[in-house]
């Protein structure tokens, strides 16, 4: 299964709120908290576990032929609950405790290891890992270490051998000089662990509630609230020395409807609060207050009239351009792209050339937990590779700078910034964490519609678009398919030049390629909105968060989207049918 | 409403299909009260506060009279001559732990809900058929849905479940005529058959999780296993399962049932010191949670697995071998388990667009080998064959496929599938077959999938059986007229999806093993090696047996009269295969059975010894366990 899944991943890129591609429309309402520096604590006897074994295979496998001149594990513990509702009811209602190992072995050197990539051949073998006893059972866990450290020590040889072969035969490209594993000095960070228990009972009664408002509507086909709680704890041990132990606790709430047009076409809407503090938790009176937001957004839609294809001015809300920068900037400028030949390298050779106008900055913080008052999911201390996480300028008025980089270097980048990230089962890659677009060009949002306006009219069009929420699109960055990008924008008004009140439409694709597009914004907002998501990549989906102002963009090109030929029920819904019994 | 769903192409091949299978909440569980039929009347409903019977009921009625469609490409209207609606319940505590430790334990409640609209009529309607495309809509006929029991979000669900449902009835049906008017003679076997309705309302049950403490005997029977260190690893998981599921269809059939199962299953692995990977199980199965054996019992089960394990980690490879072979009881049961369970059935299979499903069926051994034979010898004269989903014991002891109504709502029934060496009847659901039209209430699923004529509780037997002792003296009269120097007897077959911790490796099991299930490729567990100068007996590693189809019983030199039952998860996929891999599912994926077989001495079985090169050890040794 977590094969099948990985393989899927790795066609596209996306970047949703959740696993139905529905973006936050609008930051959460939490109240500003010290983020606190996480103090020293004490070591967990994982730790000291942990490091027992290590010592014992280290020795023997860095002797072996191949041999292993790195392992490291990662032990995650994981606490989550669940409460879902759907249409009035309680969907399920869960708590769960688990601890799943991941082991890493290199074989080979630095220079030249077992994760080496020769020409198009993907190298994808071991262990996704394996669950350990969530009792302290320092043998039981040990044992589990050893049979793990095997089996991808067999398949880290196993690949070195091929990878060797292959170099033979095949032609390499400049890229592919550089190491496969950067050097990095070795951590030691102890930070307190989390754990999280809240009382589902509440939760199960507000997810009826929730639910059960939606029902009022009879556009609304099906809705889900879903209120998860997780306190994950990770434990890192590596044979260069690291020693790290830290804790994350994050708290979510994610409302989804479902509707269709008269057409067929499928309309969803969907709304996510997040929180790092129990007390920041959204009370009854905002949840249903948002909730009639997103049914009136989904009852205006089902009504709206379709989108014709067009090109023209078009501007982008905050969020709306934190999702359009993520996916057409941000996995462009993510390291392991630039070298991968299968990959459409877009920046690999433009450092230090002009990508974007000069007013604009791009940087990748996952130092930050908060950015105003949001809270942003793509915080972490460390990285998935033990390096701590650093705050890099990607882009710096409008000249590209660097990338996000993990321990895999390229020529020009030999170390890590802390961007090493993966998705439990999965090895990590270079990713995002919290994207932020500033802008030093700034007019307030009010005069940039009024931009907007002028540009419709300079232009001549008859109108232009307002995109107030975007979902989570497909990015293709590979060889194999065109450079385009194709976000899907939800919230559509057409915005006309003769004063006429805004338009709601729908069905409309953006489309485009990316470096065109970006170069064709010539104006920002002045207030920072944050989307706070899921993003799924080759290293299996990580929480991300992107902000950005609201830019104007000259030229936008717009199609209609893909739809559902299904239509719509034939039968009214049954709480809304004045023939049904009951 | 929450969507769960396997695509139909991904379940045609064996591996994904059991990856679907493997994420299914748990298991149709068997009954309860086993031969009880009709329960009390459907008052008792009102009494509680579950309201699902009536939201059903209500959102049947509209759609029944309501729901109409213009065929596509023509002016006629189509409407619905049948629609089922099925409910499951499911209170699911599995707890998993290995030397000692707790690995996981989870508790929840799910319900999950299934839809049936038919369009056409019994002789000629949209189901068993086969498109070229995969589903399409974000709202299907399945999914998960609310547990409160409540009246509105049900039929909410039910409508949406219902319109989708339909839907698709009409267009496949629609398709289904035009592919057939495509063939030069279409297939005149009917697709549904009618069925007298059930009633049965069961008062509603609370499932039962006080008796013991489950999380502290899993950790306690699997420190029995700390006393291996040879052991690699070895993970033993309690299954408890306590179901309620409702059925109600446009024939006035209505049910509410309370079911429960119980399970522990444990795997043990290791490798011999050549680098042969070896493993072992051990599994019992019950029909309520307090019966399971208690923590002592379970232990010295255990540890009889590890010392089999540590024996079998030092004996011998196999050799190629030909000539007799003495199966034990259990392991008899076992192998009549995977060699029958395509062929007990007497459904139809589908009309499929693409040729690949039908190729797929039979490389897969998925094939009845005894379609048109009604009435021609299949066994040795002496022998009979009944499934009895109506009994409930077997001298004293419970039988797992115990039930009162099947998955359809049909009443089960006696069947005596083979009498005197003849066959005389197949398993039967609603859906017909070329030889046989009615259900005699074996339509069985696990979960609330496709219903299939499967085994409940399944007699083989002789009426000239022998004792124990005489079977072996019989054998060994054999082995010696053969000429052979050593012969073999099995006394356990495998059951691979319980023994293989590795989903990854359970997958090239899958290829491989499927892949010969039409050749009769079946994998025994402990298998030994009997002199036959001084009936010395030793135990082999490394053994197939092959050419196992049903022609090799067809001819039997000896039966037993030690009728033993084995107990085991069938699974889903029996329809599609017969090997070890697709005949066993397990507490979770499966559906509960019980074959109750004697000792079987074949005369000339091919075993195949141990093949291929085995992988180095590993570099490290073991850590200890203290």
């Amino acid at each position: 299964m977590k094969k099948l899944a990985l393989l899927v991943l790795i066609t596209f890129l996306s970047f949703s709120a959740h696993a139905a591609n529905k973006p936050a429309r609008r930051p959460a309402t939490a109240t500003a908290e010290a983020a606190q520096q996480s103090p020293q604590a004490a070591p967990s006897p994982l730790i000291a576990t942990m490091g027992q074994e290590l010592d014992r295979e280290m020795p023997i496998l860095s002797k072996a032929t191949p041999p292993a001149y790195f392992i490291s594990y990662i032990l995650t513990s994981s606490d989550r609950s669940e409460v879902m509702g759907s249409n009035g009811a309680l969907l399920s209602s869960s708590e769960s405790r688990s601890r799943w190992l991941e082991t890493q072995v290199r074989v080979g050197s630095y220079d030249l290891d077992n994760t080496h990539k020769v020409g198009n051949s993907t190298q994808r073998d071991g262990s996704f890992g394996t669950g350990v006893p969530v009792d302290d059972a320092p043998d039981v866990l040990r044992r589990a270490m050893w049979s793990e450290t095997d089996k991808q020590f067999r398949a880290a040889s196993e690949g070195l051998i091929k990878i060797n072969t292959s170099k033979e035969v095949q032609v390499q490209t400049a890229e592919e000089h550089a190491p496969d594993f950067a050097r990095e000095k070795p951590h030691t960070f102890y930070g307190p662990e989390v754990s999280v228990h809240p009382d589902r009972k509440p939760w199960e009664d507000k997810v009826r509630l929730y639910t059960k408002a939606f029902r009022a509507s009879p556009q609304i086909l099906n809705s889900i609230v879903t209120f998860s709680a997780t306190g994950d704890n990770q434990y890192q041990v590596t044979s260069e020395g690291t020693r790290l132990q830290f804790g994350q606790v994050h708290y979510r709430l994610e409302l989804f409807i479902q509707g269709k047009a008269p057409d067929g076409m499928d309309i969803n809407r969907y709304y996510n609060f997040d929180w790092a503090n129990p007390s920041d938790a959204p009370d009854d009176k905002t949840v249903l207050a948002e909730g009639q937001v997103l049914r009136k957004e989904l009852e205006a839609l089902v009504a709206a009239p379709l989108v014709e294809p067009y090109a023209g001015p078009a501007l982008l809300t905050g969020r709306a351009t934190a999702v359009f920068f993520h996916e057409v900037f941000g996995h462009r400028a993510e390291g392991f792209r630039q070298k991968d030949i299968n990959e459409g390298q877009t920046f690999a050779r433009k450092v230090n050339e002009p990508i974007l106008p000069k007013f604009l900055s791009i940087y990748d913080d996952p130092t930050e937990r908060k950015l105003g008052k949001d809270i942003l999911i793509g915080y972490y201390p460390f990285d998935d590779e033990g390096t701590p996480s650093e705050r890099v300028t990607l882009v710096d008025h409008g000249i590209l700078k660097s990338f996000e980089m993990s321990r895999q270097p390229l020529t020009g980048f030999p170390i890590s910034n802390g961007h090493g990230r993966r998705q439990i089962g999965a090895q990590p890659v270079s990713r995002q964490g919290n994207l932020i677009v500033q802008s030093s060009l700034t007019v307030t949002n009010d005069e940039l519609r009024k931009k907007l306006v002028e540009e419709i009219k300079k232009q001549g069009k008859p109108f232009g678009l307002l995109i107030d929420d975007i979902a989570g699109g497909f990015t293709f960055t590979g060889r194999g398919q065109p450079q385009a990008f194709q976000v899907q924008p939800l919230v559509v008004y057409k915005v006309f030049a003769d004063g006429k009140p805004d338009e709601l439409v729908r069905g409309v694709d953006i489309v485009g390629t990316p470096l065109v597009s970006l170069t064709k914004i010539v104006a920002t907002g002045d207030t920072m909105e944050t989307f706070n998501g899921y993003c799924g990549a080759e290293s299996g989906s990580v929480p991300v968060s992107a902000s950005a102002p609201a830019i104007l963009i000259t030229e936008m090109e717009v199609q209609k989207k893909e739809t559902s030929t299904d239509k719509p029920p034939i039968l009214p819904p049954p709480a809304h049918d004045e023939k049904a019994v009951r | 409403m929450k969507l769960s769903r396997c695509n139909f192409f991904l379940a045609m091949f064996a591996v994904a299909a059991l990856s679907c299978v493997s994420v299914a909440p748990a298991a149709a569980a068997p009954a309860r009260h086993p031969a009880t039929a009709v329960a009390p009347p459907a008052q008792a409903a009102a009494a509680d506060s579950d309201h699902t019977l009536a939201a059903m009921q209500d959102e049947l009625d509209r759609a029944r009279t309501r729901l109409e469609l213009t065929i596509p490409g023509t002016n006629e209207p189509a409407r619905p001559y049948f629609i089922q609606y099925r409910v499951l319940d499911l209170d699911v505590h599995t707890i998993v732990a290995e030397f000692g430790a707790l690995v996981s334990s989870t508790a929840g409640r799910n319900r999950i809900m299934s839809v049936d609209v038919r369009v056409g009529n019994n002789n000629l309607d949209s189901s068993n058929f086969i498109t070229d495309e995969g589903f399409s809509g974000f709202l299907g006929s399945t999914g998960t849905i609310g547990i409160d029991r409540d009246y509105d979000s049900l039929r909410q669900d039910l409508w949406l479940a219902t319109d989708q449902s339909f839907k698709a009835a009409v267009e496949n049906y629609s398709k289904k005529q035009a592919f057939m008017s495509r063939l030069a003679k279409a297939p005149s076997i009917p697709d549904y058959s009618s069925a007298d309705p059930t009633v049965s309302v069961e008062p509603l049950q609370n499932s039962d999780w006080t008796t013991r403490n489950w999380e502290q005997e899993a950790r306690t029977v699997s420190a029995a296993l700390r006393q291996f260190p040879q052991l690699y690893s070895s993970r033993v998981t309690y299954h408890l399962i306590y179901t309620t599921s409702y059925l109600l269809n446009t024939d006035g059939t209505k049910i509410r049932a309370n079911r429960s199962l119980a399970a522990i299953e444990a795997s043990l692995e290791t490798e011999s010191d050549d680098g042969m990977a070896l493993h072992n199980y051990y599994a019992v199965y019950r029909h309520r949670p307090d019966q399971l054996p208690a923590a002592d019992a379970v232990r010295k089960e255990l540890e009889k697995a590890g010392e089999q394990l540590i024996t079998l980690r030092v004996s011998p490879p196999a050799a190629d071998y030909d000539g007799p072979v003495l199966f034990e009881a259990p392991a008899a049961g076992s192998l009549l388990a995977q060699m029958l369970g395509p062929s007990l059935s007497g459904a139809r299979g589908p009309l499929a667009m693409q040729s690949a499903f039908d190729q797929l069926m039979d490389r897969l051994g998925g094939r009845s080998e005894w379609t048109g034979k009604l009435g021609t010898r299949v066994f040795p004269g002496t022998v009979s064959l009944v499934d009895d989903p109506t009994m409930a014991q077997f001298q004293g002891r419970d039988l797992l496929g115990t039930y009162a109504v099947d998955q359809e709502g049909v009443k089960a029934k006696k069947v005596q599938v083979v009498n005197n060496g003849l066959l005389l009847d197949f398993l039967m659901s609603r859906r017909p077959g070329p030889d046989l039209d009615h259900s005699n209430g074996h339509g069985r699923s696990a979960y609330l999938g496709d219903p299939k004529p499967m085994a409940s509780n399944l007699f083989f037997s002789s009426s000239d059986g022998i004792s124990p002792d005489e079977m072996k003296k019989k054998f060994m009269d054999e082995c010696k007229q053969n000429g052979n120097k050593w012969c073999i007897i099995v006394r356990a077959m495998d059951n691979p999806v319980l023994g293989v911790r590795e989903q990854e490796d359970l997958s090239d099991i899958v290829m491989g093993a499927a892949s010969g299930a039409a050749t009769g490729d079946r994998l025994p567990l402990l298998i030994y090696r009997v002199d036959v100068a001084d009936g010395r007996e030793s135990l082999i590693r490394g053994a197939h047996l092959t050419g196992l189809t049903l022609r090799a019983v067809r001819n039997i030199a000896a039966i037993g009269n030690d009728a033993t039952p084995f107990d085991f998860m069938q699974s889903q996929q029996a329809g599609f295969s017969g090997t070890a891999l697709a005949a066993f599912g397990s507490a979770d994926s499966g559906v509960p059975s019980t074959v109750i077989a004697p000792s079987l001495l074949l005369n000339d079985v091919e075993v195949r010894g141990a093949r291929g090169e085995p992988e180095r050890l590993p570099l490290v040794p073991p850590p200890p366990i203290q």
